[in-house]
């Protein structure tokens, strides 16, 4: 029977600094063979050992392709996060996954898809977005607007060029406190709606970001005239176990890390969570 | 012997039987401990059972679920890197004398560490022990399983349970891994005549009646609870008493809430997992520092909702209360299943 708590071995073989206290892992299994066994889709999770320390739970950030291995977006925020920040290349972790359900993706084919990310929101729409790009016929239009605090707060800088750059797909950044070099629009994401071009009842947006911005941007696309089931989310919560034993995720009677961590607006309205 | 599913056996002759299982398992019995509080323990004579005891300060959940738990190991290989090995409990036990509602809470857990996939540690435990109950005919103060369907007696679930009558003990069989631990010794036991067995029918109708009244209201604070209509004031006034400090938890049959936490020395270490409690404040705290259950009350109706609401009576195949008691005991902000139930069901503290 399988062990749900036994993590694989990992080993980091690249790190890239993309904010201050932002980092990008990418990790490859140290048995070659269990790559074929980790077929994982956008939106799904691993919990990540750092062994010593302890277990964090990580979106996928890649999206899985040719390369073997697959990467981790990871802000310093606690024990985990900081003893993964202090990592080299070639050291050693703990993966469990892939966990969660994961982004629908043959449902939405033929639609408009907006994306709205904010901040450390971005990695878990990350690996839809070039999913998505890399079947790009599948889909009517695809927008990706992304918001921060700073301009150095901006996660895969070089990857939104490219966005921008694209013929194929429409991208709009925008942040809060601009410095001295920054050239494009401020305000918070909810502002950009206005140079969106969607057909509101085709389309279908995935939000991902701090809780504040999930409400007001829930409500702006709610406004612009979506429904309530094209709108979804990716929630984070403090998954401990990943496979719905431990109870830290609950919200209500769902589970986060297996009846999530990818819900339509529709269900989190119904979701009993007090807080 | 043969067919029969129900024996006798005398006061002395359990002693012979208990030695018996002594050299084949590990066996897990009430013992009494200094005051005379009786806890669930290793024992190596059969005279250690404490046969007359009413309740157990800390559940059987102890044994199955450890409240420290070590899951695997890892130690450096000079060169190769890390090596994980998984650190399981396979060892043979029997569990003897256990009181109705804690073998109910077994038959929970079950069902909690299976769903949806199964853990590997509970249930390597499990598969290695055999439950002999010891049914209740005289409740305990706080009692009341006879609310939560989990006693006095069992109907059904145990390995063996066993009723006292008149210096003897009635031995019924539900299981093969029952039978398997009274063909030990079948020398001791005899077929059961059918007057102990009406005899048993009636000493529990007797024990179902010596509970009092006012106990555990379960139908309407699960529909309450449900479907969330508990006004808002009374979470509050509720949270208000609560001191977090995860007593009723940690003495709870049925609550499995757990965290991990790594052990380290000098590149080899043990990540174990611990006993946690959902009342705790930094229970769903995130690394981001936002915590979605910060208040009290939230944290309170969460843990009632898991406890009654019929969401997870679905998910579970029944209420996670068992009527133990032992929160009645433990809380000292009074908001014990008892109380609660009552004050959900009036709407009021």
């Amino acid at each position: 029977m399988e062990n749900l708590y036994l993590p694989d071995l990992a080993e980091v073989i690249s790190i890239r600094d993309e904010t201050p206290d932002t980092k990008t892992f990418a990790l490859r299994f140290c048995d070659p063979r269990r790559w074929e066994s980790f077929d994982y889709r956008p939106g799904q999770f691993v919990e990540v050992s750092v062994f010593g320390v302890g277990e964090a739970p990580f979106c996928l950030a890649s999206p899985r392709d040719g390369a073997e291995s697959f990467d981790i977006t990871v802000r310093n925020a606690g024990a985990v996060t900081r003893a993964l920040h202090a990592l080299d290349r070639g050291e050693q972790v703990g993966v469990r996954g892939p966990l969660g359900n994961g982004f629908p993706f043959d449902q939405v084919k033929g639609r408009d898809i907006l994306f709205v990310g904010g901040g450390i929101g971005l990695p878990p729409l990350r690996p839809l977005i070039w999913t998505m790009l890399a079947h790009r016929h599948q889909f009517s239009s695809i927008t990706v607007l992304y918001g921060a605090r700073t301009p150095a707060d901006l996660v895969y800088k070089d990857e939104l060029e490219a966005w921008r750059a694209r013929p194929d797909m429409e991208f709009m950044v925008t942040v809060d406190v601009p410095d001295g070099n920054w050239k494009d629009r401020v305000g918070v994401v909810g502002s950009l709606f206005q140079g969106v071009s969607i057909q509101p009842s085709n389309a279908v947006a995935f939000v991902c970001g701090p809780p504040i911005m999930i409400r007001f941007v829930v409500k702006d696309l709610l406004d612009l005239g979506l429904a309530e089931d094209s709108i979804i989310t990716t929630l984070e919560r403090h998954m401990r176990c990943g496979v719905g034993k431990c109870n830290h995720c609950l919200i209500g009677d769902k589970y986060v890390c297996i009846d999530g961590p990818v819900f339509t607006y529709r269900q989190m309205k119904t979701m009993m969570d007090p807080g | 012997m043969g067919e029969a599913r129900a024996y006798m056996i005398g006061a002395d002759e359990i002693s012979a039987w208990v030695a018996t299982l002594l050299r084949r398992a590990q066996v897990i019995a009430p013992r009494t401990l200094h005051g005379l509080d009786a806890a669930y323990d290793e024992i190596e004579r059969p005279d250690q059972v404490a046969w007359g005891y009413r309740t157990t300060i800390s559940p059987l959940k102890r044994q199955l679920f450890p409240q420290t738990d070590p899951l695997f190991c890892w130690h450096q290989r000079a060169g190769y890197g890390l090596d994980l090995r998984p650190i399981y409990d396979q060892q043979e036990r029997v569990f003897l004398a256990i009181r109705p509602c804690d073998l109910s809470a077994v038959l929970f857990l079950d069902k909690v560490f299976s769903r949806d996939r199964c853990d590997t540690y509970y249930l390597a435990r499990r598969q290695h022990s055999t439950l002999v109950a010891l049914a209740c005919t005289e409740p305990d103060e706080h009692c009341f399983c006879v609310c939560a369907h989990a006693g006095p007696f069992l109907e059904g679930g145990y390995d063996v349970q066993l009723t006292p009558l008149q210096g003897e003990y009635l031995v019924e069989i539900g299981t093969d891994k029952g039978w398997e631990l009274v063909r030990l010794a079948e020398e001791l036991f005899s077929p059961a005549p059918a007057k102990a067995m009406q005899a048993r029918r009636e000493l529990a109708q007797q024990a179902e009646q010596r509970f009092s009244d006012d106990k555990a209201y379960f139908a309407a604070a699960l529909r309450k609870v449900t479907f969330d209509r508990v006004p808002d004031e009374l979470w509050g006034q509720m949270g208000d008493r609560c001191l977090s400090c995860g007593a009723c938890a940690f003495v709870c049959p049925t609550c499995t809430c757990f965290t991990t936490a790594d052990f380290d020395g000098a590149g080899d270490g043990v990540r174990c997992r611990l006993w946690d409690s959902c009342l705790y404040e930094s229970y769903a705290l995130e690394a981001s520092g936002h915590n979605p259950r910060a208040q009290r009350k939230h944290r309170l109706k969460a843990r009632f909702l898991h406890k009654l609401g019929y969401q997870f009576v679905q998910k579970l195949g029944s209420h996670g209360c068992v009527g133990c008691g032992r929160c009645v005991t433990a809380c000292l902000g009074r908001n014990d299943m008892t109380e609660v139930t009552a004050r959900i069901r009036r709407g009021a503290l």
